[in-house]
């Protein structure tokens, strides 16, 4: 580490230690979980490691009282917004976590190594969060993308988790080469691969040097593939097709987050809304994801297609939030993430509950009739479709609001106008989920449910958690807001 | 001695990442697939020595070293994934793999 600081000499003080435990108990976590597979395999011990490890991490990060802003040189940064999404990434994992218990539980493979995957993940994703060197952003997001692969191929006797896997695959290790051939044309050209040192070299420039704007074209084609924004987006509906559901709920939420903060991050810090082509770029991707997400989620017959289609244009909606700039642009991104996060794992929580040990309910006719069958899901999931619809009283709304508040300030009306004309297109697709629900059905003739009722309670328990957050958070968001901006501008 | 200018080493890393990625985009075989893939991975590596050699650090080669690291990590999981491929579907042509359509 000593000589990636340039120069500098490290020393590392009790705060900075205490700013890193988070990242040691993840670690430490999965290697406790790898000797208790070893010792013996038992699926119910294996999920209480996971979940206590991720609530101890989370209370950890939380009550332990560290200065505001913490700097590991070279490496990472605990400033506000990285706690504030380091914390948001595990509460998210340990939702995750209560939700993968019952659906792994009904499965025949060995159920004990996903935790393992789950956990490293979730280190990649928070290591992503905090970092800012190019060294550490590769690390995490290698260490994201690695055990994703093993994550979504994880159910190998299904028929299109090796497909998933492999797209999965090559299309995240294409992406890696393009980012690092990106941040090696970026280090060629400023000499530093840290945050800060390469905004110091770029600040005297009015235009781009031609290297630095390959570089940056790279990075953000390598960025573009990790979130799925168009166009670069043919993977998503396949691999969230073919992973098992939590797995889908976890690249949607996890994955997709951490990169989007990072990319904040980045940007903020090289101060790219100076440079027009910059912008132009991210506002042609960021109109065409909203258009083709929401148009191709149209025409899907399949309920995890329409999500990740509708995941491509909720990216969309991010990259306006973000483009705003501003710090109501952060705090929108920061909302939004929240909100999108509680609907995300709710809405896939609801077809996880649904699905058998066959396979994942993805399809209209596993909903078919929903709510004459089993009306408190139907209501639920409703109520998640409505909020990624961005229907008032729910969390989706204000983040929505948020957007179009910070888009506005920014004199983005384009942008803006193209939101809200979306999120009318994004509401016909959701209602449409929700009349099936509500159609009279004719027969049943899935098999019913049958494992012990006390495996789905904690399902339960989750997910009117996440229900609760949902409608707290669109009704009282003003708390939210609060410790949002007193996080960051802390 | 004449030294080779760092350009020259940035226009070999550039050449070999197009090779890597025409191949990736050309090539059906999903091991062939792969070993685009570590082209393309091997040229960032190399573009890294080539910068780091550049602004005399070692930050350069301590970069290729993580990249070395990743992608050995990456192609293991991969061969996993291709071997479970071939068992199922009993061929390695990334197009009979192709089955998800929407």
């Amino acid at each position: 580490m000593l000589f990636l600081s340039e120069r500098k000499e490290v020393v590392m003080s009790r705060e900075d230690l205490l700013n890193i435990v988070p990242l040691f108990i993840l670690t430490s976590a999965a290697i406790l979980i790898l000797f208790s597979i070893a010792i013996k395999r038992n699926h119910k011990v294996i999920y209480v490691i996971t979940a206590l490890s991720l609530l101890a991490d989370f209370i950890f990060l939380v009550t332990v009282d560290t200065p505001a802003k913490g700097i590991i040189e070279p490496l990472f940064i605990f400033d506000g917004f990285g706690k504030f999404n380091f914390g948001l990434i595990l509460i998210t994992a340990l939702a995750l976590t209560m939700l993968s218990y019952a659906y792994f539980e009904q499965r025949e493979e060995r159920k004990e190594e996903y935790y393992i995957l789950l956990i490293l993940a979730t280190l990649g994703a928070c290591t992503l969060v905090i970092s800012k060197h190019f060294v550490s952003l590769f690390l995490g997001l290698e260490i994201l993308s690695v055990s994703l692969y093993s994550m979504i191929a994880y159910l190998r006797k299904r028929k299109r988790s090796d497909e998933a896997g492999i797209k999965y695959l090559i299309m995240a290790a294409f992406s890696s080469a393009f980012m690092l051939f990106g941040m090696a044309l970026i280090y060629y050209t400023t000499g530093s691969m840290e945050f800060g040192a390469i905004a110091s070299y770029l600040a005297p420039f009015s235009k781009l040097p031609l290297l630095m704007i390959a570089g940056l074209g790279f990075l953000l084609i390598g960025i573009g593939f990790k979130l799925g924004v168009v166009p670069f987006h043919m993977w998503i509906a396949d691999v969230y097709e073919g992973a098992p559901l939590p797995v889908t709920s976890f690249i949607a939420t996890v994955s997709k987050g951490g990169i989007v903060i990072l990319l904040v991050r980045f940007f903020l810090q090289i101060n790219g809304h100076q440079y027009t082509s910059l912008v132009v770029i991210f506002s042609v991707v960021a109109i065409a994801s909203m258009f083709i997400g929401n148009l191709l989620a149209l025409q899907q017959q399949n309920i995890k297609r329409i999500l990740a289609y509708s995941s491509i244009s909720h990216m969309g909606y991010i990259l306006v939030a973000f483009l705003a700039g501003g710090s109501l642009g952060i705090e929108a991104v920061a909302f939004y993430l929240v909100a999108y996060f509680i609907t995300t794992v709710g809405a896939f929580g609801i077809l996880t509950t649904l699905s058998d040990s066959q396979r994942d309910a993805e399809l209209f006719d596993d909903v078919r009739g929903l709510f004459w069958r089993r009306p408190w899901t139907a209501a639920i999931f409703s109520a998640m479709l409505l909020s990624l619809a961005g229907v008032p009283l729910t969390a989706g709304f204000v983040g929505e609001f948020y957007i179009v508040a910070a888009g506005v300030q920014g004199n983005m009306w384009l942008l803006v106008i193209i939101l809200v004309i979306n999120s009318a297109i994004g509401l016909f697709y959701y209602i449409r989920i929700i009349s099936i629900m509500s159609e009279k059905q004719e027969a049943i003739d899935r098999p019913e449910v049958t494992l012990k009722p006390s495996v789905y309670f904690i399902s339960g328990i989750t997910i009117a958690a996440l229900v609760i957050a949902l409608f707290w958070v669109g009704i009282f968001p003003d708390r939210l807001m609060t410790l949002i901006r007193f996080l960051i501008f802390s | 001695m004449n030294v080779i200018p760092a350009e020259y080493g940035l226009i070999l890393a550039s050449v070999l990442f197009t090779l890597g990625l025409v191949s990736l985009l050309i090539r059906r075989n999903i091991i062939f697939m792969l070993i685009s893939v570590e082209i393309m991975l091997n040229a960032a590596g190399i573009a890294f020595i080539v910068a780091g050699s550049k602004w005399a650090q070692p930050d350069g080669q301590v970069m290729f070293i993580f990249i070395l690291t990743m992608a050995a990590a990456e192609v293991s999981v991969g061969l996993a994934l291709i071997l479970q491929m071939y068992h199922q579907l009993k061929t390695l042509d990334s197009d009979a793999a192709n089955k998800m359509k929407g």
